[in-house]
């Protein structure tokens, strides 16, 4: 037994275990006091869409999956994707959704700003907020995500006009990653089942 | 001090990871469509570099021969996690522009390496230095790459924008190879340029030393023989014989010197 203390491997053990112990424990530290919660994301995102730091009240929260008001905690699910949060901001109605079967049945989460205009819903911005297993995803830039506006987003829905990845406009051709496009467009498509379903 | 200047020098010059050693490469051809994004990584990968090196060093006894590549990347690992907590709180814009390719600081070839080729040789201040100068290098490769592929594809420069004219091959991955053969023959040219003149002003200076030492060594013949002749002159007078070896001495010291110049 004394041998084995003695020998090169316990020393090797020992040494990569303390420093796996030491730097667990440093890293634990600081992801407590650097943690990003999900309130911090939202205000980001919000901040992005409207160029400038806009509080969300608790009365203009129709759903978010991070509330801590369980009522509207439930998200909105649909076959091809889902509806974490939809808030009211400056009489905007701002959702963050998330599109399925993306590259590797991965997902795409989008936030997506829809403008009351003439007495006509439309998409007016739309960013990416993040994804899971798209490994080509950084190649979308913000003009991809413009090709996703919509003029009339409750004429679309009585049209069944969804959006695909065939449909060229919004294939993506510049990295041909069909896949994860379809995840954008699943996500965009949760938006317009969405608002076609509860437009008034 | 020469030894830091040293460090300096191949840090930023004579070892350049980018430009001379071709290390690195991947974020280099990935990120540099904007200066931004070069500051942003350089600045990550010169924070890991310098606290890598320095543990690295400070454990070099301690660590096994057997285990040192594991526990160098358990620790280069350690600070690339540290760096992402660190820019996702504070520097999101920067953070989500970098993307994968800040988790993959941790298998970059110029960190590894140096830990393995200079970190665990040396002390921790010459590991600390060699890491800052090292990334020092890497921010301005990276910087200097990403301000011109920004200006020429995109007509701007950190964000500001210069013109309308946009020469789109320079955003794309093509543009980035083109780029970074560029600036690698460019640097080349100028670091030879530089030795070139750094050896000829060796050689100058060389040349010079050899001169004097000559010159030396022609004045003390000159005077060996002035004072032999004294000598002779003075054993003629008195009629003693002449001591041994004082003209002698002297030319075989100036035979020295000449041999040394």
């Amino acid at each position: 037994m004394a041998k084995f203390f003695h020998s090169v491997w316990f020393r090797c053990i020992s040494v990569l275990l303390i420093i796996s112990v030491i730097s667990g424990g440093l890293l634990a530290v600081l992801n407590d006091i650097l943690y990003v919660t999900a309130a911090e994301r939202t205000a980001r995102a919000v901040a992005k869409i409207y160029g400038k730091a806009i509080p969300v009240e608790e009365e203009n929260i129709i759903l978010d999956v991070d509330s801590e008001n369980p009522d509207k905690t439930t998200p909105i699910e649909y076959e091809f994707g889902r509806i974490d949060k939809i808030f009211i901001i400056n009489d905007d109605l701002l959702f963050q959704t998330v599109g399925y079967n993306g590259y590797k049945n991965g997902t795409v989460t989008l936030w997506i700003k829809v403008i009351l205009q003439d007495g006509v819903y439309k998409t007016d911005k739309i960013i990416l907020e993040t994804y899971t297993k798209q490994t080509l995803m950084s190649k979308f830039g913000d003009s991809y995500f413009e090709g996703f506006k919509l003029t009339d987003i409750t004429e679309s829905y009585e049209n069944g006009d969804y959006f695909t990845s065939e449909t060229g406009v919004n294939s993506n051709p510049n990295t041909g990653a069909t896949f994860s496009a379809n995840a954008c467009c699943n996500a965009v498509n949760c938006v317009i089942k969405y608002m076609g379903e509860n437009h008034e | 001090m020469n030894k830091y200047r040293k460090i300096a020098l191949d840090g930023v010059i004579t070892s350049n990871p980018t430009l001379k050693l071709v290390l690195g490469t991947c974020p280099t051809l990935a990120l540099t469509t904007l200066a931004m994004n070069g500051i942003g990584m350089g600045l990550a990968v010169t924070f890991v570099l310098i606290c890598s090196n320095v543990i690295i060093s400070a454990l070099r006894k301690v660590i096994p021969e057997q285990v040192r590549i594991p526990a160098f990347v358990l620790i280069i690992a350690t600070f690339v996690t540290i760096v992402r907590l660190v820019l996702d709180k504070l520097l999101p814009d920067i953070y989500e522009s970098l993307g994968l390719y800040l988790p993959l600081i941790v298998v970059n070839c110029i960190i590894l390496a140096r830990a393995e080729s200079f970190a665990s040789k040396n002390n921790i201040l010459a590991s600390a230095c060699d890491g800052l100068f090292m990334g020092i290098g890497f921010t301005l490769a990276l910087t200097l790459m990403g301000a011109v592929r920004e200006i020429l594809g995109a007509g701007s420069i950190f964000g500001i924008v210069l013109w309308d004219f946009q020469i789109g091959f320079f955003s794309s991955s093509a543009g980035a190879f083109f780029t970074y053969a560029i600036f690698i023959a460019l640097f080349g040219m100028s670091a030879s340029q530089i030795s070139k003149r750094r050896k000829l002003k060796n050689y100058s200076a060389l040349q010079a030393e050899k001169h004097r030492l000559a010159e030396e060594a022609v004045n003390n013949s000159a005077e060996a023989e002035q004072s032999d002749a004294c000598a002779a002159k003075t054993d003629n007078l008195n009629g003693t014989p002449r001591a041994f070896g004082s003209g002698t001495l002297n030319d075989s010291a100036a035979g020295e010197l000449k041999k040394e110049a």
